[in-house]
Parts: C-alpha cells; structure tokens; sequence
C-alpha cells in the first residue's frame, strides 16, 4: 500500500486506556483500587520505517519500580503477556516482536523479561481494497493477559481500543518516538560475516562465533523453554577467531537440542539473532 | 596479555561452575532422601515410603498459579483421587519467612481444611533444604516417585501455563497421566515440561 497515503491516514484519533490488574477488580467495592504495578498503552506508529509496508501497532507496558513482564521465553517462571487482537476486516496483525530481554532473578531461578518500560511491537496489515483518502473511521482493539511480579505475581488484564484517524500531531510524533527506540532495541540478524556453530559435549552446549567482536561479556537467551538450564553461569572464552560461549543443557530436556536459536547479547547491550545446527560429539 | 587473562578467567568460571550444584535430580535418577516436618509436627522421611508411589506438590497460596489450581478445586480433586489408591501425597512449602506463602503450621491446616485439600501431609521447609534438593523453581511444581524410589516425573501439572481457571478443564493434566500410566505399569509418556508458576521464594 502506498506508505504516504497510509502514513497521512494513521494519525491516531484517541486513545482508550484501561489496564487494570485482578485485585483491583476484586476490591471495586472497596472503592480502591489497589497498585496494578503495570499500566499499557495501545499505540500506533504514524511513520513506520521506509520500505515497511506494515502500519506498526504496539503495547507501551509502564512498569513500577522493580516490578517485570516476561519476554517470549519467560525462563524459569512467569508467563509473557498474550495479545489478542480485533481488528476490522481485512485487517492482519502479524507476531510480537520482542525487544531483547534481561536476565531477572537471582540464585536458581532465572527469568527472562523486561522492567521499567517495554514496547511489544506488532505489525499490521491494511487490506488492499482500504480507502485511505476517504478517512474512515476504524478502531483496534488489543486484549492482553498478562502477569507483572516482583517478589510476587499479580496477573492482570487489558481491554484496549485505538480509534483511527488521529488528530493529534503531537501525540502521534511522541509515539513515533516510542516506535524508533523500541526499534532500536530488537535483535539485528546476525552479521553475514559471522560464522555461528553449537557443539554439545556431555552435559553442555558451545556455541561459538568465529568473526564475532572482542567483547567482555556474553548473554544467550534461548528462544524455547527447556533447552538451557536457565540459572546456570554462562562460561565466556575468546580468542583470535571469536567468541565461545558454554552454556549447560537444561535438566529437563532428555538431550542436547538438534537447533539452538535464541539472542545474544554482547557486552550488555548489542543483541542479535543466532541459530545454528547442534553439533553433539 | 588480555587473551592470557581472558583464558584464565574462563577457567575460572568454569571451575565455579563445576564446583556448583548444578546436578539436579533428573528423570531415571534416584530420588534424594530427605526428612522434614509437617503441620502436625510430625517428621517424615522419604525413604519410608519406599513400596509406594510419592507425589511431591510445591505450594504457595498466594501465588496465582497456585490459586488457579486450588479455588477451582482441581489440586484438590487429584489429592483425593490418588491418596484413595494409596499414593502418598506431600505438599511441600519451600517459602521462607517474611516470603509469600511462608506458613505457621496451624494456619496452614486451616488452609487444607478451608479448601477441602487431601493431602497425605503438607512439610513445612521454610529453609528451601527439600525445594533446592530437588531444584523446585515454580509453584505449582509436581514430581512423582515410583514405588522404586526413581523420580518418573517432574515438571508442570499441566500444559495450559496461566492463571485462569477456565483452562483447567482443557487442559491435559501431567500428573493424572503420569499416574495412570505408572500404576498400569506403562512408561510414563510425558516425564518432564517446564513447570508453570511463581518462582520458590527461598532465602535470600
């Protein structure tokens, strides 16, 4: 679809928030609503990037001090969010797509997730038949279910509805904004230089990455759940070729995994997708 | 120089990493023996209940998951169902004090008689000595021991990871199959998932 005619099209009109957790719904009649510690923002992106041909919807999840939701794979406890969408006719959304996340927890339980602010990004698809021009008006609307938790969990759940166009040039460049960091956030595909291979020996994996920078830290989150023991130490080794990273087989899983696919993290913050064949000796 | 040291901090690492306990008990293994107190201040030792099937059920009522399985009566129904046929049945709580689902023993056997719970015994391990002996990381966690004292399964008690009660019905519950299946003398299909729930609050 023409990106000019749907950027003009996909100023956001108004905003609808209600994101409240299940205590407060329990305790109404109490006439107080106790701390949900998560509220959420439907979004939208009025530019998306050049060559994108997808409008870009998003949950804005604001989190409390301390308090997390969980990435894709949530690790050793916890849930990620679920997002169901309804949209009008025509409309497609298409997958999450997960900023990297952090390690949460300590000691024997590790997680996998997100504090402070986190942008899930989704994709959406207009129908070709959609008429811009004409400006009608459309509304998204996102169900999400998730759980936020710091020394406890409370789930919590979302009923959220974006009204398109949009008025609100002000608005919209702000959530633009939200769209561009997040962006920047989201694991870049591994360079075409790098070469990435897994080898399991014994009870551990080796993935190694021949070309990769000199770097003083390594952090791999598996994609799948069972496949890494999650709070076990992650061994960094470098040399001239590149980085090796040992991680150890999780006890759950009957054997080391044919694929590893999951992101890495170099020195804190430069994230990339990896997968690779596993090698087993 | 830098690789020198870079080396020798792997080693390092890697040593640490050896040296931790990291071998949890897995599927097949021998189940570790261990002592603890219940709710009526009564001590029991794995290792008797040796001939009999043992079910090992990480507890914490304050957490959702728990919740999910406990107000919708579904942990209940399996107690009951199972200690019927003689398998001995051990809610275990691994929270330590000043934690979430961390329990004085009277209030506890409040809560069972509350929630209509069934229970052989529910042991008390406010200093995570059975949870870290067997790597409990959620609640709910269940693990099922055979009359051989091998661990036949360990992980979730079903596949439908949420809070919601609606999807207990749908859900397909590992530890009903895992059971039915042992005490027919099959091989349990399922004997290891990813355990749903809150994380074991331990001590710091």
């Amino acid at each position: 679809m023409p990106l000019a005619r749907a950027a003009k099209y996909f100023v956001v009109r108004t905003l609808l928030l209600a994101a409240f957790g299940l205590p407060a719904l329990l305790s109404a009649a109490a006439g107080q609503s106790p701390p949900s510690h998560a509220t959420i923002e439907l979004i939208a992106d009025l530019t998306p990037p050049a060559g994108n041909p997808r409008l870009q919807a998003g949950l804005l999840f604001h989190l409390d001090p301390g308090w997390h939701i969980y990435w894709q794979n949530a690790g050793d406890s916890g849930e990620p969010p679920k997002i169901t969408w309804n949209l009008p006719a025509g409309f497609i959304a298409g997958p999450i797509e997960w900023p990297a996340p952090k390690r949460l927890g300590s000691g024997s339980i590790i997680d996998y997730g997100y504090e402070d602010q986190v942008l899930l990004m989704a994709p959406i698809r207009a129908p070709m038949s959609f008429d811009y021009e004409g400006r009608p008006n459309v509304q998204f609307v996102a169900d999400v279910k998730y759980v936020v938790c710091r020394e406890i969990c409370i789930p919590g759940k979302a009923h959220l509805a974006l009204a398109l166009p949009l008025t609100n040039d002000a608005q919209a460049r702000e959530w633009h904004e939200e769209f561009e960091q997040a962006r920047k956030e989201i694991p870049k595909l591994a360079p075409a230089s790098w070469k990435i291979s897994a080898r399991a020996a014994q009870n551990n994996l080796v993935l190694s990455i021949a070309g990769a920078p000199q770097t003083k830290s390594a952090t791999f989150f598996p994609q799948a759940a069972s496949i890494i023991e999650n709070s076990a130490p992650q061994v960094l080794a470098t040399d001239r070729a590149g980085i090796h990273l040992t991680l150890k087989v999780s006890d759950q899983a009957a054997g080391p995994p044919t694929r590893l696919k999951g992101v890495v993290v170099l020195d804190g913050s430069l994230a990339y997708q990896i997968a690779a064949p596993v090698v087993s000796k | 120089m830098k690789r020198y040291f870079a080396t020798i901090l792997g080693f390092a690492f890697l040593l640490a990493a050896l040296l931790s306990p990291a071998w949890a008990v897995r599927i097949g293994d021998k189940a570790p023996d261990f002592t603890a107190t219940d709710t009526n201040g009564q001590s029991h030792k794995l290792s008797e209940y040796a001939g009999k099937f043992v079910v090992l059920e990480w507890h914490n009522r304050g957490c959702p998951y728990t919740q999910k399985h406990y107000t919708s009566g579904n942990m209940e129904r399996l107690q009951r169902e199972w200690t019927a046929k003689g398998v001995i049945w051990l809610t275990v709580i691994s929270s330590a004090p000043g934690k979430q689902g961390y329990v004085t023993a009277a209030d506890e056997n409040s809560y069972v008689k509350e929630m209509k719970a069934a229970p052989t015994a529910v042991l008390l391990d406010p200093t995570g000595a059975v949870g870290h002996l067997y790597d409990a990381k959620t609640t709910p966690q269940m693990i099922i021991i055979n009359p051989q004292g091998v661990m036949i399964y360990d992980g979730a008690i079903d596949d439908k990871a949420t809070t919601d009660t609606a999807d207990i019905s749908g859900a397909k519950n590992y530890v009903q199959q895992a059971l039915e299946e042992a005490t027919s003398g099959k091989a349990v299909s399922v004997a290891s998932t990813r355990p749903y729930g809150c994380s074991v609050k331990y001590p710091d």
